[in-house]
C-alpha cells in the first residue's frame, strides 16, 4: 500500500505528466518547414510583438493601479472595503469571454460611446486588446499584492514613523522594498495571464489580422481554417514565450529573496 | 513629561477605559499587567497608532493626542525590535536623520557616544539577519534614542531572550536612561524587569489601571487581590473586619487561625466587611531557640517542603492547625543556618504583625 509521502509526490509527477504530456504529444503534427515558415512569416512576428508590447502596458498599467489598492486594502479598515475585497475575484468567477462581452456592451451605451468618440478608441483597436487585458488581469494583480503587503509588518511601518518618515515616505523605503518579491511575482503573473487572454480581447478587440491578431487569436484562427502543423507551430511560440518568462520570473525572485 | 488624561481607547472587543497617568521628565515608568491587560493598546495610543476616543495626550505640555506619529518627537523600541531587514546596520542608524531631512552629522556626536556605549561599532556593516539576538537589540536601541526623542516607548523589548543576555541589556538601558536622563515609558509582564529598570510602577489589568505609586510600596501594598496575586504574592487569606478602633482594624482569618491588628488605612472597610489578608513570602520568619519567637508575631508551627530555586530556597509551610499553604522565601544562608531538610516535621515561624496587610477582595 503506498504511503501518504509516496501518494503526495505521485500527485505532483501527475501534475507534471499531464501538462509535460500535452506539450509533447504537439511533436505528433510538427512540421518543421512548416514551424520554420510559420515563425518567420511576418503575421507571426506581428502577433509575437504585439501579444509582447500588450501584455507587458496591461500588466503594467495593472501593478500601477493594483499597489495603491492592494495597499489600501491591506492596511486600512473602510466602509465597502469587505466589498472590495470580494470584487477582486469578478475576473475569475466571470468567464473571459463574458468580461470582454460586459466590456463591449459598455462601448454601445452612452457613456461607452461617448469615450470611444472623445477619449480613446478601444474596440477593434490595440487600445482594446490592452483594455481587455488589463480588466483580465487587474483583480489577480491587487489579490497577489495585498498578500505581499499583508506579509509586512505593520510594526515597520509605525517604527519607521516613529524615526520620522511620513506615511508615503514610510512605504517608498520600507514597504515597497520589503514587498519587492511580491510586486515582480505580481507582475510576471499578470504579464503571462495576459499574454495568454483570449476571451476578453477577441471580444473586445476582434481577430483583424495585423491589426489585433494577438497569438491566442492567431492559433484560433489557424485552428478554425483547419491547419493543425500551422496551430502547432504558433501553440509552441505561445509555449516558449510563456515558459521563458516563469524562468525569468523565477531566477528574479530568487535574487530578490537573496538580496 | 508625559501625561495622559482620561483615556479610552477601544481595539476590537477591548477596551482601554479611563486611563490617567504623569510619566515626569527623566523618570522611567513600567506598566505592568498580564497578557491581555491592554498594554499595548496602550503604547499604542501613545504612539498614535490607535487614536483615543475620549481623553487627551500632552507630551512637555504639547497636546499630541491628534498629532500624526512622525511628529510626536517618540522612540519606539517593539518587542521585535522592527529593524528594517533590507538595510544595512549603518542605514537603519541613519534612517531617521535621512526620514526627517536633517544633516546626520547633526547626530553624529550622539551616536557616536551611543555605538561606543552598546559597543556595536563592529557591527555597521552588516545587516539585520546577521545579528545575533542581543545584537539587535542594542543597534534597536540606538536607533531609537539617536533620533533625540522626547519619550521612548519600551514594549517588552527583551522578551525573547534568554535570561543572562536580558540581564545585561537590562543594566544597559537603566545606565543609558539614568545618563541621558531619559523619559521612558516601558509595559512589561516582567516583574524584575520592571523594578530593575523602573522608578514608578502602574499595574495594569482587565483595560484599566488599577494601582499606581513608587515601585516599592506597590509590591508592599498592593491595592487588592488581584493585584497581589500578579505580583507573585500567594500568601493571601480571607479576613472578616471584627472591630474598629480609631485607625486600627482587627481581621480574623480563620483560615490561618489569626487575629491581625493591622492600620485602617484612607479607606477603611466597614465593619464584618469581607477583606484579604496578606504577607510577603520574604516576611515570614523561621523561629527556634537560637531566634525565639517576638512579641508581635503570629506563631505558627507545621512541617515544609523545600524546593530549591538556585540564589534562594522556597518554603511551602504547611501549619499543623490548618489546610493552608504559606509561602517562604529563604536565602540559602538561613536555610543552611537552620539545618532544614525537606519533610522536616517540626518547623515554627512567626508573621510578624506589622508585615501584615489588607487589601480589597475583587
Amino acid at each position: 500500500m503506498m504511503n501518504f509521502r509516496h501518494t503526495t509526490i505521485g500527485a505532483a509527477l501527475l501534475v507534471l505528466a499531464l501538462y509535460g504530456g500535452l506539450i509533447v504529444s504537439l511533436s505528433w503534427f510538427l512540421e518543421w518547414p512548416t514551424l520554420r515558415e510559420t515563425l518567420t512569416s511576418a503575421r507571426t512576428l506581428f502577433s509575437v510583438r504585439l501579444s509582447l508590447f500588450g501584455a507587458t502596458v496591461a500588466a503594467s498599467l495593472a501593478i500601477l493601479l493594483a499597489v495603491p489598492a492592494a495597499y489600501g486594502l491591506s492596511r486600512y479598515r473602510f466602509r465597502s472595503r469587505e466589498l472590495v475585497d470580494t470584487i477582486l475575484e469578478f475576473p475569475i468567477i466571470v468567464s473571459p469571454a463574458a468580461l470582454g462581452a460586459i466590456l463591449l456592451i459598455f462601448f454601445n451605451n452612452p457613456l461607452g460611446e461617448w469615450v470611444q468618440a472623445h477619449a480613446v478608441r478601444f474596440v477593434f483597436t490595440f487600445a482594446g486588446i490592452v483594455l481587455a487585458q488589463f480588466v483580465t488581469i487587474l483583480g489577480i494583480a491587487v489579490r497577489l499584492l495585498k498578500t505581499s503587503f499583508d506579509e509586512v509588518p505593520v510594526e515597520l511601518e509605525t517604527v519607521a514613523r516613529t524615526l520620522g518618515a511620513t506615511p508615503r515616505h514610510a512605504f517608498y523605503t520600507v514597504t515597497l522594498p520589503l514587498a519587492r518579491r511580491g510586486l515582480l511575482a505580481a507582475f510576471i503573473l499578470s504579464w503571462a495571464k495576459a499574454l495568454g487572454e483570449f476571451g476578453a480581447t477577441i471580444m473586445v478587440a476582434g481577430t483583424m489580422a495585423m491589426r489585433t491578431e494577438t497569438l491566442p487569436i492567431a492559433i484560433y484562427l489557424r485552428l478554425a481554417t483547419a491547419d493543425i502543423e500551422g496551430t502547432v507551430a504558433l501553440i509552441l511560440v505561445l509555449v516558449a514565450t510563456g515558459l521563458a518568462a516563469l524562468a525569468l520570473s523565477r531566477w528574479l525572485l530568487g535574487r530578490a529573496a537573496h538580496a | 513629561m508625559l501625561e495622559l488624561e482620561s483615556i479610552s481607547v477601544a481595539a476590537g472587543d477591548f477596551r482601554l477605559s479611563d486611563i490617567s497617568l504623569t510619566i515626569a521628565e527623566g523618570e522611567c515608568h513600567a506598566v505592568l499587567g498580564p497578557s491581555g491587560s491592554g498594554k499595548s493598546t496602550l503604547l499604542n495610543a501613545v504612539l498614535g497608532v490607535l487614536p483615543p476616543q475620549s481623553g487627551r495626550i500632552h507630551l512637555h505640555g504639547e497636546d499630541i493626542t491628534s498629532r500624526p506619529i512622525e511628529r510626536r518627537g517618540l522612540g519606539y523600541m517593539p518587542q521585535q525590535i522592527g529593524l528594517f531587514p533590507h538595510l544595512s546596520v549603518r542605514d537603519n542608524l541613519l534612517y531617521s536623520p535621512r526620514a526627517r531631512g536633517v544633516p546626520p552629522a547633526q547626530y553624529k556626536l550622539l551616536l557616536d557616544m551611543l555605538i561606543e556605549a552598546t559597543g556595536i561599532g563592529e557591527l555597521l556593516g552588516r545587516f539585520p539577519r546577521t545579528l545575533s539576538g542581543g545584537e539587535r537589540q542594542r543597534v534597536g536601541l540606538v536607533r531609537a534614542l539617536a533620533s533625540q526623542p522626547r519619550l521612548v516607548l519600551l514594549d517588552e523589548p527583551f522578551a525573547s531572550l534568554n535570561e543572562s543576555l536580558r540581564r545585561e541589556l537590562w543594566w544597559l538601558v537603566r545606565e543609558l536612561q539614568r545618563r541621558q536622563k531619559l523619559t521612558v515609558l516601558l509595559v512589561t509582564h516582567n516583574l524584575i524587569e520592571a523594578y530593575l529598570l523602573a522608578g514608578r510602577i502602574s499595574v495594569l489589568m482587565g483595560g484599566r489601571i488599577r494601582q499606581t505609586g513608587d515601585k516599592t510600596s506597590v509590591y508592599r501594598r498592593p491595592a487588592a487581590r488581584s493585584i497581589a496575586r500578579f505580583l507573585g504574592v500567594n500568601n493571601l487569606w480571607d479576613g472578616i473586619v471584627t472591630a474598629r478602633d480609631g485607625d486600627r482594624l482587627t481581621v480574623e482569618c480563620p483560615a490561618v487561625g489569626i487575629s491581625a491588628q493591622l492600620p485602617a488605612g484612607n479607606k477603611p472597610p466597614a465593619l464584618q466587611a469581607r477583606v484579604t489578608v496578606g504577607i510577603l513570602a520574604e516576611h515570614v520568619a523561621l523561629r527556634d531557640a537560637a531566634h525565639p519567637p517576638k512579641s508581635d508575631e503570629h506563631i505558627l508551627t507545621g512541617r515544609i517542603n523545600l524546593i530549591d530555586l538556585g540564589p534562594r530556597w522556597v518554603l511551602q509551610f504547611h501549619p499543623a492547625s490548618s489546610e493552608i499553604i504559606l509561602e517562604i522565601h529563604l536565602g540559602r544562608r538561613v536555610v543552611e543556618h537552620f539545618g532544614l531538610t525537606d519533610g522536616r516535621t517540626e518547623v515554627t515561624v512567626g508573621l510578624p504583625n506589622g508585615a501584615l496587610f489588607w487589601m480589597q477582595n475583587d
